[in-house]
């Protein structure tokens, strides 16, 4: 006998199955198949089955089955818990994009309307040099200003937010890492799910693409950190000892991924742990 | 295949992702999708009316709706859920096209819902390619052929494609599947082949 969408089929004729998409979707669900005896549904052979009238009809069935199991399922991915994670991290990091060019061509605009602006104002931090680019330019230019630093205000506000969020979606990550840059490291797997079935070896190097890749192809010396690099005990460690932090940090982070993953709350034993042993890695003798 | 004053065009409703028209027919932008490279490079293969597909990784559903342009049924396979939302949009407005959310690594899901088929058209980004579409040539029919657009560049950043393709091939003739064809896509796709290939029927 073999089992398809709208029934079972068997020597004997056709057993239509009775009922709507979800009961159908229910159905499917159960069934199980192995390639080696299944025999693929063949519309030709169909004479036997007479739960349709024509292909059109069979065809119409199908496809209202369809849409109702790609809405489900499409339903089902966004409703995981890091899915909004992503977005809003995403969103983040493209608002400093957005910030950064946008303060960028002002400060050219500026240099215009004001040929004496010295070039030692350059290094001032944005927040000190807006508010003095605020002072000359026409309405239109104050308007821009305004703007860019609004921009920096929704991003602070962003920022705590998606710490908070990272903290409960990915407690052990946040904890060994800091929510932000541990939203990071899930944005740049992809998911959640995908973080945690990655090796440590992985996470160490997720978001330093090129280097990785031109070290594969060309030799070049294959990166020693990627996304983790922003985490205070990666940049800040001794040149010599940066590499062996990176890589005890990344190794833990596979353990604290599969954590989040699998028992969604923080384990304080693990992390204990493993906050001692990313520290010794970054003392040097 | 359609062509018109030598630009490669289906039969069909436009404005699915503002392809252009020329009298009343679809562009098919070669740089855009890989089976249209295929037919610009001389593709002999061609799709008919009363052939049913089975598309795996159907993404956006750009190269799907030229599919159904030409062809009777499309069984169309996206597994990624953002993708499968443009794929659903244009499946609604084309009745012969099904759209499938699941992963083409794991036939046994989705088999229920298919039919035999006569073309198996593949054109995913996985190191797997070629394994996934051995997994799914239980679906074709006697006779079917597979078109698979092979990514050597997924398969391995590190090795010369032309290598990759070399071991894709073999590994095709060890599950008794005959090449008929391969070609270079270039220059509409940088490092892809398309491959022909047909199961040995028994």
């Amino acid at each position: 006998m073999q089992s398809y969408w709208f029934g079972d089929v068997d020597e004997h004729g056709c057993a239509p199955y009775r009922g709507g998409p979800e009961a159908l979707g229910k159905r499917l669900e159960s069934l199980k198949f192995s390639p080696a005896t299944f025999v693929p549904f063949d519309w030709r052979d169909a004479g036997t089955c007479s739960f349709t009238h024509d292909r059109e009809e069979y065809i119409r069935k199908l496809r209202e089955l369809c849409f109702y199991l790609a809405d489900a399922g499409i339903t089902r991915q966004y409703e995981s818990r890091d899915a909004e994670l992503l977005q809003m991290v995403r969103t983040l990091d493209q608002l400093d994009e957005v910030s950064n060019v946008l303060t960028e061509r002002a400060l050219e605009w500026h240099r215009t309307i004001n040929p004496a602006f010295s070039r030692k104002y350059m290094r001032l931090p944005k927040q000190k040099l807006l508010p003095m680019m605020k002072r000359g330019g026409s309405p239109a230019f104050r308007q821009v200003i305004n703007e860019i630093e609004q921009l920096a205000s929704v991003r602070t506000a962003l920022m705590k937010e998606v710490s908070r969020r990272a903290d409960d979606v990915v407690p052990n990550c946040s904890a060994l890492l800091g929510g932000l840059v541990a939203a990071r490291l899930v944005s740049q797997a992809g998911s959640l799910a995908t973080l945690s079935r990655l090796p440590g070896s992985s996470i160490q190097v997720l978001g330093a693409r090129t280097a990785l890749f031109s070290h594969m192809r060309g030799g070049t010396p294959p990166p020693k950190h990627g996304i983790i690099f922003q985490h205070r005990r990666v940049h800040n460690a001794p040149k010599e000892v940066r590499g062996k932090v990176a890589r005890v940090l990344a190794s833990k982070l596979a353990i604290a991924a599969r954590l989040d993953q699998y028992r969604q709350e923080i384990v304080p034993e693990f992390i204990e742990i493993a906050q001692t042993t990313i520290d010794n890695a970054g003392r040097t003798v | 295949m359609i062509w018109v004053e030598n630009v490669l065009v289906s039969p069909g409703e436009g404005g699915v992702y503002g392809e252009r028209m020329m009298k009343e027919f679809r562009v098919w932008d070669p740089y855009r999708s890989k089976l249209a490279a295929y037919y610009y490079l001389g593709g002999e293969f061609e799709l008919h009316q009363d052939m049913v597909v089975l598309y795996l990784g159907a993404a956006n559903g750009t190269t799907v709706s030229h599919v159904a342009d030409y062809a009777g049924t499309v069984y169309a396979i996206e597994f990624a859920p953002r993708p499968m939302q443009d794929l659903v949009a244009v499946a609604r407005r084309r009745n012969n096209v099904i759209p499938l959310m699941a992963d083409a690594a794991q036939p046994e899901r989705y088999a229920p819902l298919l039919e035999v088929a006569d073309l198996i058209y593949q054109d995913i980004a996985q190191p797997e390619q070629v394994t996934i579409a051995i997994r799914n040539s239980i679906f074709l029919r006697e006779g079917g052929r597979m078109l698979i657009m092979l990514k050597t560049r997924s398969i391995d950043t590190a090795e010369i494609p032309g290598i990759v393709l070399e071991r894709s091939l073999a590994a095709l003739e060890a599950a008794r599947i005959t090449v008929l064809d391969t070609k270079w896509l270039d220059p509409y796709h940088k490092d892809h082949a398309a491959i022909v290939c047909s199961p040995v029927s028994d």
